[in-house]
């Protein structure tokens, strides 16, 4: 479940604008490159700073022009990036945006995919995210296929992903899942069953796979169920080296410390469109955090680049 | 109201006014195979009832876990079937015009039932959740869409851009039945070319995994309209003993040979995981290789045509035993009202559904739900007919 530490706001934004910096220098320099915040809200000035400190561009970049990674998060959904994700490689992505700007994800998942209790479709958090990778990575072409559908258990999940993967070919999956498993009291080894063999299936395919965390709900906050299902996907996450956003912890350290800022609907356990702006920001960041993790291959690859 | 069948002058022409045909007359031509269809249908209804009620006990022994196809193909086969006896009418003498006029007025009436149907869907899942006290219920079935963006959701279910979920096979019944006028034109005109087309279109729809998008809720139609018309095509082609349906008569010991050995793989197939085909690890066009509802697969088509082959002249023989008639009598009624039934039977497996959620886990429970639901069937199937001899 990780420490359950509440940052004060200004030693919050100090410490995103120095993991921020730390990623800026990991990334050999390509925030250099990036392009201007543009229309992004830009409430925390400092987390711009390693902009500046970036060495000049000398290296090939390993993907197209990355933007800066702490813009993706806005001031009321900012958490440390470790509490979100720990990076794991996307490989196929990276390969894919080498290629060309053209990215197809795959969302499949539960009522958190679908957008139950956003005023909207275009809040839910794959819409939302859509415009996040495609405002903060100018000329990328993402194509956001929605297949959630509310209510459903990862058994069920896991053979419509089957079937969409073979349609759609996404270039990654991102799959929410395991709310309606800890719910419903499915046995946890079942579970972390079906969801190895469907993420086998599709990293053999190719295809990148991210895991999207448990809603984070007080009301389940003890709940022994709802912890397990938590632990095994964290777990197989390790395991398989997959990328896994620990939404229940991010939402968490947010609700903690923001406690009038209200991200819930009114039935108190879905999102409302805040909430899932959340959620579309920390997956964007888990995801671009991990495209930085790839080494330099060598011979740089010629040719044009946008 | 006539699903897909006969007008109700046709069949009281045939049938002798209460429904049930004498013994002589079911040995005579028309009326035997046109009785063996609603025969079927009856079946199929009450198939679709229990196959719609997840996790009911006797879903499990339903046709659909013995093969790949289930009662969706013979149903929309069957309807094929009874728009060849309308297109072939000699008493109707239908000229473009009044077919164009006769089959668009069908399309129409079940666009009002199947508004009819959903609304009343949504109409219970509200009741439920507000005697139930719980949100949940508002989530089925693709249901929140409504409850949640009224605005744009209502549009959807005006155009047929929104489904239910267990609600999505009457809209591809009305774009079948809407472009049906064409079907029978075309038919007229050559029915190896109607044949051709059907068959391009499939290829097409299959190889490009082309379907139509559902909105407001991103995502694509459950039955594919564009690969069920093959479905219907066939079961229109195969109706009456010329051409095809001639060739197929002629050959039927040979087509039940060949059967065999693809209904026994198709048993081994469901039975065992194992040789389920993976869509994920087939070549391309994957739909080609897999046995997916949505594209009606030529694994499911041609399950379907072997259990067909299998099953037709089963219900004349049948018949000539005495034990055998109030069975047949009794499918064949729910056949004849098969629009009236199959609407009775979607909100009756919805409402079987959430007798489930109140008193989940028994099987006493599940037996109240089968019987109810046959009962309200098979009452409205006989107010419907009662009520035209008044």
């Amino acid at each position: 479940m990780g420490k359950r530490v509440a940052y004060p706001s200004v030693t919050r934004t100090i410490r995103i604008a120095c993991l921020a910096s730390v990623l800026g220098v990991l990334t050999l320099g390509h925030a250099a490159n990036a392009q201007e915040p543009g229309g992004q809200p830009s409430e925390q000035p400092g987390q711009q700073a390693p902009q500046g400190n970036t060495p000049p561009l000398v290296i090939e970049p390993i993907v197209p022009p990355l933007p800066n990674s702490a813009i993706i998060m806005s001031v009321q959904c900012a958490v440390p990036v470790s509490h979100i994700a720990a990076p794991a490689p996307l490989a196929r992505m990276a390969e894919q945006l080498e290629k060309k700007q053209q990215l197809r994800i795959l969302a499949i998942g539960s009522s958190s995919t679908w957008g139950v209790g956003a005023s909207g479709y275009k809040r839910n958090y794959p819409s939302q995210l859509e415009r996040i990778l495609e405002k903060n990575w100018k000329g990328l072409d993402v194509e956001i296929i929605n297949r959630g559908v509310s209510g459903e258990l990862a058994a069920a999940t896991a053979r419509r992903l089957i079937d969409e993967a073979a349609l759609v070919r996404p270039d990654l999956v991102l799959w929410q899942l395991g709310t309606n498993d800890a719910l419903a009291r499915i046995p946890a080894a079942d579970f972390a069953l079906t969801v190895r063999k469907t993420v086998r299936m599709l990293r053999q395919k190719n295809m990148d796979v991210v895991l999207v965390g448990l809603q984070y709900t007080p009301r389940y906050a003890r709940d022994d169920h709802y912890v397990a299902i938590r632990n095994i996907l964290k777990e197989i996450a390790t395991q398989e080296g997959l990328l896994y956003v620990r939404r229940y912890q991010a939402m968490e350290v947010i609700a903690r410390n923001k406690a009038n800022q209200q991200m819930m609907a009114e039935d108190n356990f879905h999102l409302n469109d805040l909430g899932y702006q959340c959620m579309a920001e920390h997956v964007a960041q888990a995801v671009i955090g991990s495209l930085f993790l790839r080494k330099p291959r060598t011979p740089p690859r010629s040719g044009p680049r946008t | 109201m006539w699903f897909f069948g006969r007008s109700g002058e046709e069949q009281k022409k045939e049938r002798i006014p209460s429904g049930r045909m004498l013994p002589k007359e079911a040995g005579r031509g028309s009326g035997r195979l046109s009785n063996e269809v609603d025969f079927w249908r009856g079946f199929a209804l009450i198939i679709i009832f229990i196959n719609h009620v997840p996790g009911i006990w006797f879903e499990n022994y339903t046709p659909r876990n013995i093969g790949m196809s289930d009662s969706a193909e013979l149903f929309v086969f069957l309807a094929g079937f009874s728009l060849r006896y309308l297109a072939d009418s000699r008493t109707e003498n239908l000229t473009p015009v009044r077919l164009f006029m006769r089959l668009e007025g069908r399309a129409f009436t079940l666009y009002t039932a199947h508004i009819l149907i959903t609304v009343l869907a949504l109409a219970m899942l509200a009741g439920a959740a507000l005697w139930f006290e719980t949100s949940l219920l508002l989530e089925w079935h693709n249901a929140r869409a409504f409850f949640q963006d009224t605005v744009a959701t209502i549009i959807g279910i005006a155009l047929l851009s929104h489904h239910l979920g267990y609600f999505d096979i009457l809209p591809l019944y009305i774009v079948l039945l809407t472009a049906s006028p064409f079907v029978v034109l075309l038919y007229r005109f050559s029915p190896a070319l109607l044949l051709a087309i059907s068959i391009a279109i499939w290829t097409v729809t299959l190889t490009f995994a082309f379907n139509i998008p559902t909105w407001p809720v991103e995502n694509r139609w459950f039955f594919n309209p564009l690969a069920w018309q093959l479905c219907f095509v066939t079961g229109f082609l195969l109706a009456k003993p010329v051409g095809p349906g001639r060739w197929a008569r002629d050959n039927l010991l040979w087509l039940r040979l060949a059967a065999v050995p693809i209904l026994i793989a198709g048993l081994i197939i469901k039975m065992s995981d194992a040789y389920w085909p993976n869509p994920l690890n087939v070549p391309w066009p994957e739909m080609f290789f897999v046995a997916n509802k949505t594209f009606l697969t030529p694994m499911r088509l041609v399950h379907m045509l072997a259990l067909a082959a299998m099953i037709t002249g089963v219900f004349a023989f049948a018949y000539r035993f005495a034990f055998f008639r109030p069975l047949g009598d009794y499918f064949c009624l729910l056949g004849r009202n098969s629009l009236n039934v199959f609407c009775a039977g979607s909100v009756l497996s919805l409402s079987g559904q959430i007798v489930r959620f109140a008193a989940p886990g028994s099987f006493l429970t599940d037996l109240g739900v089968l019987l109810a639901g046959i009962v309200v069937m098979s009452a409205i199937a006989w107010a419907n007919e009662w009520r035209t001899r008044l």
